[in-house]
């Protein structure tokens, strides 16, 4: 699930149908829970990727605050960093424009502060990043349970749709759906819409996946003892579902999750690249480096600013992701 | 096997009939939840401030005025058996696959989906060769060198390798090696113009791709190494590296190439950002094109080809899977 | 009366071109050394010398090649090497090519008394490229097929509008040229127009391409492009869209039937779709003459030609004729009163926006007045003056006390969202209609149906309380009538493809349209459309704030340079290689 592929961001990391498996395979006297936090304090790559992360979403909250401090608010121009001819930041060398109130540089043509439109501009990417990752878990994980669950003519309905939505350029739709939407429609307007918009497509798109490898989940746990036992005992449906199913998918669905947020993010981004995200002025990382592209012959850290924001914060998922998947699976390690 | 492969390709068949009522479907009904009026559509398809009149000639002339019904069975016809398009003085015959003509362009849509095609393809096979090979002999070397300072090292390159976005590693590449941009040249022309300007393209979709192989290959090979039948060729006292060549990768590599027939399959139908980032004239950016444009012949061809790459290359990996492995084709 | 087509998605402004004249003998650079701007003000590199290849780029492709069925600037400047026209501009540098001068027509037109009649005599012993004779029914018979706007819908549609012609729908449906009445033939060389109602710059008019001659025998409709029939000093050997477009010599042109031509090269060569960064490069390092669409090099060649004197010497900066600005509805409130118009007026920072279109190489001069300098009429006027341009707060909170919105208001400023220069200048606009407390809101659509959906449509324009839009405007032929009339006259306001975004309805400007297609004397058309740009200024719905210009950069090896002003480019009609 970490694979940002090229445009699809589609190929799932095909899953060993394994990795998981031995999740529910507790060691006596600790729960699954206390070993895998025993597990994941010793990762150390794993904990940097917690700690990155906790530091990128208070940074984002912090923002207003932070930028009081430096930088100053995200959308004031500076005209007079600029160097009218070439619109580029006064100064020579790559690194022209950066100061102590600039601390990231600032923007090429409008001399707006770099710092604090990546701090705004994390705030997009991880509101983003997060709430379609909750659309595709909610979608995905229901409809996995049922197909896995179920089985039968049920399971082959599902399983095709899935297989359908995979078939689709995905990356395509996206693009046109979010090329249309409108100024306002279903009460929101401006960019709430369009947050509300882009999460939806990219968390709908992006169901199949994490459906796929819960309905595999669920298929090999229908098959264990403890949920035979459970429907011998006359347990219903309901019942299996809630009470033996779902808290042995907790750990799967939390680790593709995870997984799943640097892709949702780098989706985003890869549609404000293209030119389809939030309406400026609103800062966001995918659309600076759209920007960048004109300029990174005679700008060029406006390019790699907002690119390293991107890999670093889709980096720290995706170590944390790992981490989380090592220390609940016995198997990997 | 017959009839496996028989069902098989049947499905597919199934499955592109499906994808197709389902793309004109989004792309015929998203601009009228958006609000437009057909002579709204119609009004984009010719330059100037056009009168009623002329509006509603386009309108006909494109068929926007039929009902949804009418206007998708002629897309399928058109794919089918072809399709007569009136063209001032003469009637034109478009034949199958006949994705009609571009609204904007007024060319045929399958020829130039066609040429584009050259240069995807172009794209994908160098970049193709150099991620399965780097990708799978890293992943490799890690999972037999496992705790190493390579495979460590190793594998945060390709945790970072997966972590990057293309349009980024793409823009640095160029900034940092070839600020002058990428030029395609057809093979046809000057094959070694042609692979000195896409090697820059290669290197960079391929070190995406060859990070995720590269993980992939080694979880795949560890998870095999610990398997029984391993155990048993160890205790049979088979050399290493027998054990190794002979029976873990052939089983780690199965999945691996399943998925890069699958990749392949959508690289197909368009790397949309590596074509955009370093400006290739592929189907990628052909799609980005027609959708800016709102040309419908154009997106519907774009997406249906992406679209059957992907349900083809499912198919060949289905049917290869078959033939490798009995088992399968009974379940 | 349209806004032609921008070619390139970060096209700043188009530069100006005509060819130099090319009288005097030849030999080579009379003129002296090159230099900055040269080719602005004299045609550089002045030489007789023929063969060789001219070497061309495009970063995009044509809309069309078929003289009939395109609208891009650099596409009517370069169909003259494979067309001829009734009229076309002069070869010169300034306002010399500016001037009209008969081309396959021996005089301008005779416009009869009443004005609806318009007569041209063709110049005899004119050829196609097969020999056969070019006849006024060719000229006819191409005016007759843009009719036919499903089969040809790219160019512009004057003669539709302007032409006493009926229903007529083409000669595709009906194949008689008898039923097109628009234009009459009385005999092989001469042809008339029937108008409407008089029109004082037909002559303009019919120097677009789209009466550049078709044989009706030869004519494919929508395939014509694949090769059209050349009547100029070249002729199209291939054209493969997307890809190349080669010309070479066409020797049944005739120099003595051409005053305004040279044919010097014996090829033309022209790559499509060829990477901007790219042409930049090849252009500097030599090995390519000219990029065609010739709106300016991108911000890394920029930087490159104006920090080395011995480039800066092959390159010009000139006025493209393309004015950027935006408007204010006057029908959104509360932009219905002149005061909350003028507040804008005041607060907008002009170096600002200058700066995001690329500064005032890349981008262009600060504007003040509707008409650009290189269009005839243009007068020097600013009636909304702020110190160094850069917005006047306290004047702009006057305004606003005098509107009764002195605590500010909401608006919303519409603009192209793949537009980079826009979306810039857009948000460098809110920034500082902030300072006068004039709260607006960005909202970005697609370029692609700006004009029929979104601002081009009054409708969206009310619904969506859109108080303010961004657009560019560059006229089809370069005089005040044809670039103010589809900006400010308020009859030419539509529900769809709307120009007139402002709503501006104003019973004295119409008026004076309508005085300037009547008369018969230049001089006091000139006059006229300098009163209408004032007059449409006093009503404070439009800002203009850049007279676009791009840096275009010509290879030493090319002969007869110079900057065309009716294009904004360099003329494509002369050049030759050394």
């Amino acid at each position: 699930m970490a694979a940002p592929l090229d445009v699809t961001g589609a190929t799932a990391e095909a899953p060993p149908e394994a990795v998981l498996e031995g999740a529910g395979k507790a060691i006596e006297g600790r729960s699954l829970g206390q070993i895998a936090w025993m597990r994941l304090k010793r990762d150390k790559f794993a904990l940097a990727g917690g700690v990155v992360i906790i530091l990128l979403i208070l940074s984002a909250i912090l923002a207003p605050l932070l930028t009081k401090i430096t930088g100053g608010p995200p959308n004031e121009f500076h005209q007079d960093l600029i160097d009218p001819t070439f619109s580029k930041p006064v100064g020579d060398g790559p690194f022209a424009g950066f100061s102590w109130a600039h601390p990231l540089g600032v923007e090429p043509r409008s001399g707006r502060d770099v710092f604090s439109r990546i701090l705004y501009g994390a705030q997009i990417s991880l509101v983003i990043g997060f709430l379609a990752t909750l659309v595709s878990v909610a979608i995905g994980a229901t409809m996995g349970v049922i197909a896995g669950y179920f089985g039968g003519w049920i399971d082959t309905v599902i399983s095709r749709t899935m297989d359908a939505f995979l078939a689709f350029p995905l990356l395509l739709f996206a693009l046109a759906l979010a090329g249309v939407i409108p100024d306002h429609a279903f009460g929101l307007s401006g960019n709430t819409l369009r947050v509300a918009v882009l999460v939806f497509i990219i968390g709908f798109f992006n169901w199949p996946y994490i459906g796929r490898i819960i309905r595999g989940q669920t298929l090999s746990l229908r098959e264990r003892e403890f949920v035979d036992a459970a429907r011998s005992l006359g347990a219903r449906s309901s019942y299996v579902l809630r009470r033996e199913l779902l808290p042995n998918l907790i750990a799967p669905i939390l680790v593709y999750a995870t997984l799943m947020i640097p892709t949702n993010i780098l989706f985003e981004a890869a549609l404000s690249f293209l030119g389809v995200g939030i309406r400026p002025p609103t800062p966001s990382w995918g659309k600076m480096l759209a920007d960048a592209v004109g300029y990174y012959s005679v700008a060029p850290m406006y390019m790699v600013v907002p690119g390293l924001a991107i890999f670093i914060t889709v980096m720290a998922f995706n170590l944390l992701g790992d981490g989380l998947r090592d220390a609940l699976d016995p198997h990997a390690r | 096997m017959t009839r496996y492969i028989l069902t098989r390709v049947l499905g597919a068949v199934l499955m592109l009939v499906v994808t197709s009522i389902v793309v004109f479907g989004i792309f015929f009904i998203v601009p009228r939840l958006a609000g437009q009026t057909t002579d709204q559509l119609a009004a984009q398809y010719v330059a100037k401030d056009p009168s009623p009149e002329e509006i509603a000639a386009i309108k006909q002339k494109l068929g926007l005025d039929q009902p949804v019904v009418i206007q998708y069975g002629r897309f399928v016809k058109g794919i089918v058996v072809g399709r007569e398009f009136q063209f001032g003085p003469d009637t034109e015959y478009c034949p199958p696959p006949c994705f009609g003509y571009s609204f904007k362009t007024q060319r045929p849509v399958w020829p130039d989906l066609v040429d584009r095609l050259s240069v995807t393809f172009s794209l994908a096979i160098g970049a193709s060769i150099i991620w399965l090979v780097a990708g799978v002999s890293i992943g490799v070397l890690s999972a037999l060198r496992r705790g190493t300072f390579f495979d460590r090292f190793a594998m945060i390159i390709a945790l970072a390798g997966v972590s990057l976005p293309i349009f980024f590693t793409g823009l640095l590449s160029l900034a940092l090696f070839k600020p002058t941009g990428v030029n395609y040249v057809p093979f046809t022309d000057s094959p070694f113009e042609w692979a000195y300007n896409l090697l820059l393209p290669w290197i960079t979709l391929a070190f995406l791709y060859a990070a995720l192989y590269a993980r992939l290959t080694r979880a795949g090979m560890l998870e095999t190494m610990s398997q029984d039948f391993i155990r048993t060729a160890r205790a049979k006292g088979l050399p290493e590296r027998t054990v190794t060549t002979k029976h873990a990768l052939r089983a780690t590599l199965t999945p691996i190439l399943t998925l890069f027939g699958l990749d392949i399959g959508l690289l197909l139908g368009g790397a949309v950002l590596t074509e955009s980032t370093f400006s290739l004239p592929g189907i990628g950016r052909y799609a980005i094109d027609a959708i800016g444009n709102n040309d419908l012949p154009q997106v519907l061809g774009v997406t249906m080809l992406a679209a059957f790459f992907i349900v083809v290359a499912n198919l060949i990996v289905d049917i290869l899977y078959a033939v490798a492995d009995p088992r399968v084709r009974l379940s | 009366m349209n806004r032609r087509k921008l070619t390139s998605i970060t096209a700043a402004g188009l530069a100006l071109g005509l060819l130099a004249s090319c009288g005097g003998g030849g030999g080579t650079d009379n003129n002296g050394a090159t230099g900055f701007n040269a080719a602005a003000e004299r045609v550089v590199n002045q030489s007789t010398k023929t063969g060789g290849t001219l070497q061309g780029a495009l970063s995009s492709d044509w809309d069309s090649i078929d003289p009939g069925n395109t609208y891009y600037a650099f596409s009517w400047n370069f169909a003259r090497t494979y067309g001829r026209a009734l009229t076309t501009f002069k070869t010169g540098a300034g306002d010399a090519g500016l001037e009209l001068t008969p081309d396959l027509a021996q005089g301008l037109g005779e416009v009869s008394a009443d004005g609806k009649t318009v007569t041209y005599k063709l110049r005899p012993n004119i050829k196609f490229e097969d020999g056969t004779p070019v006849t006024s029914k060719d000229v006819k018979y191409a005016v007759a097929r843009t009719y036919a706007r499903d089969v040809l819908p790219n160019g512009p549609t004057y003669f539709v509008d302007l032409l006493d012609a009926g229903d007529y729908a083409g000669p595709y449906k009906n194949k008689d040229l008898n039923a097109f009445t628009g234009i009459q033939t009385p005999d092989d060389q001469t042809i008339v127009f029937k108008l409407k109602q008089p029109f004082g710059d037909f002559d303009y008019l019919v120097s677009s391409p789209q009466t550049v001659p078709v044989p009706q025998a030869k004519d494919t409709g929508a395939k014509y492009l694949e090769h059209p029939i050349s009547t100029g000093p070249y002729k199209v050997d291939s054209y493969v869209p997307g890809k190349e477009f080669i010309l070479s010599k066409n020797t049944n042109w005739d120099a003595s039937t051409d005053p305004n031509r040279k044919q010097l090269a014996d090829k033309i060569d022209i790559k499509l779709n060829t990477n901007a960064e790219d042409i930049d490069n090849r252009l500097l390092a030599g090995s390519l003459d000219f990029d065609v669409a010739g709106s300016g090099v991108q911000a890394s060649a920029q930087s490159k030609i104006l920090s080395n004197a011995s480039l800066k010497e092959n390159a010009d900066n000139v006025f493209s004729g393309r004015l950027w600005y935006f408007v204010m509805d006057e029908k959104v409130a509360p932009f219905d009163n002149v005061d909350c118009r003028k507040a804008v007026q005041y607060a907008t920072d002009k170096v600002s926006l200058q700066t995001a279109y690329g500064g005032p190489v890349a981008g262009g001069d600060i504007a003040n007045t509707m008409l650009p300098p290189n269009i005839v009429g243009h007068q020097d006027f600013n009636l909304y003056p702020t110190p160094d341009n850069k917005g006047d707060v306290n004047k702009a909170k006057e305004a606003l006390a005098a509107c009764g919105q002195p605590n500010g208001f909401n608006t919303k400023i519409l603009l192209r969202s793949d537009r980079p220069h826009e979306v810039s200048a857009g948000e460098a606009l809110q920034q500082a209609l902030a300072k006068a407390n004039i709260k607006a809101e960005i909202v970005s659509v697609p370029a692609g149906q700006y004009y029929t959906r979104f601002a081009g449509a009054p409708n969206y324009m009310h619904q969506n309380n859109i108080g303010i839009a961004f657009t560019g405007w560059q006229a089809d032929w370069p005089t005040g009538f044809g670039f103010l009339q589809q900006l400010v006259d308020g009859r030419t306001i539509k529900p769809q493809g709307n120009t007139n975004i402002e709503e501006m309805n104003l019973p004295n400007v119409n008026a004076l349209f309508d005085q300037a297609a009547a008369s018969k004397d230049p001089a006091q058309r000139e006059q006229i459309y300098g009163q209408i740009d004032k007059a449409a200024m006093e009503q404070a719905s439009v800002v203009p704030f850049l007279y676009g210009k791009g840096l275009l950069y010509r290879n030493p090896q090319m002969t007869n340079v110079v900057i065309s002003f009716a294009y904004g480019m360099y003329d494509y009609s002369i050049l030759g290689i050394s």
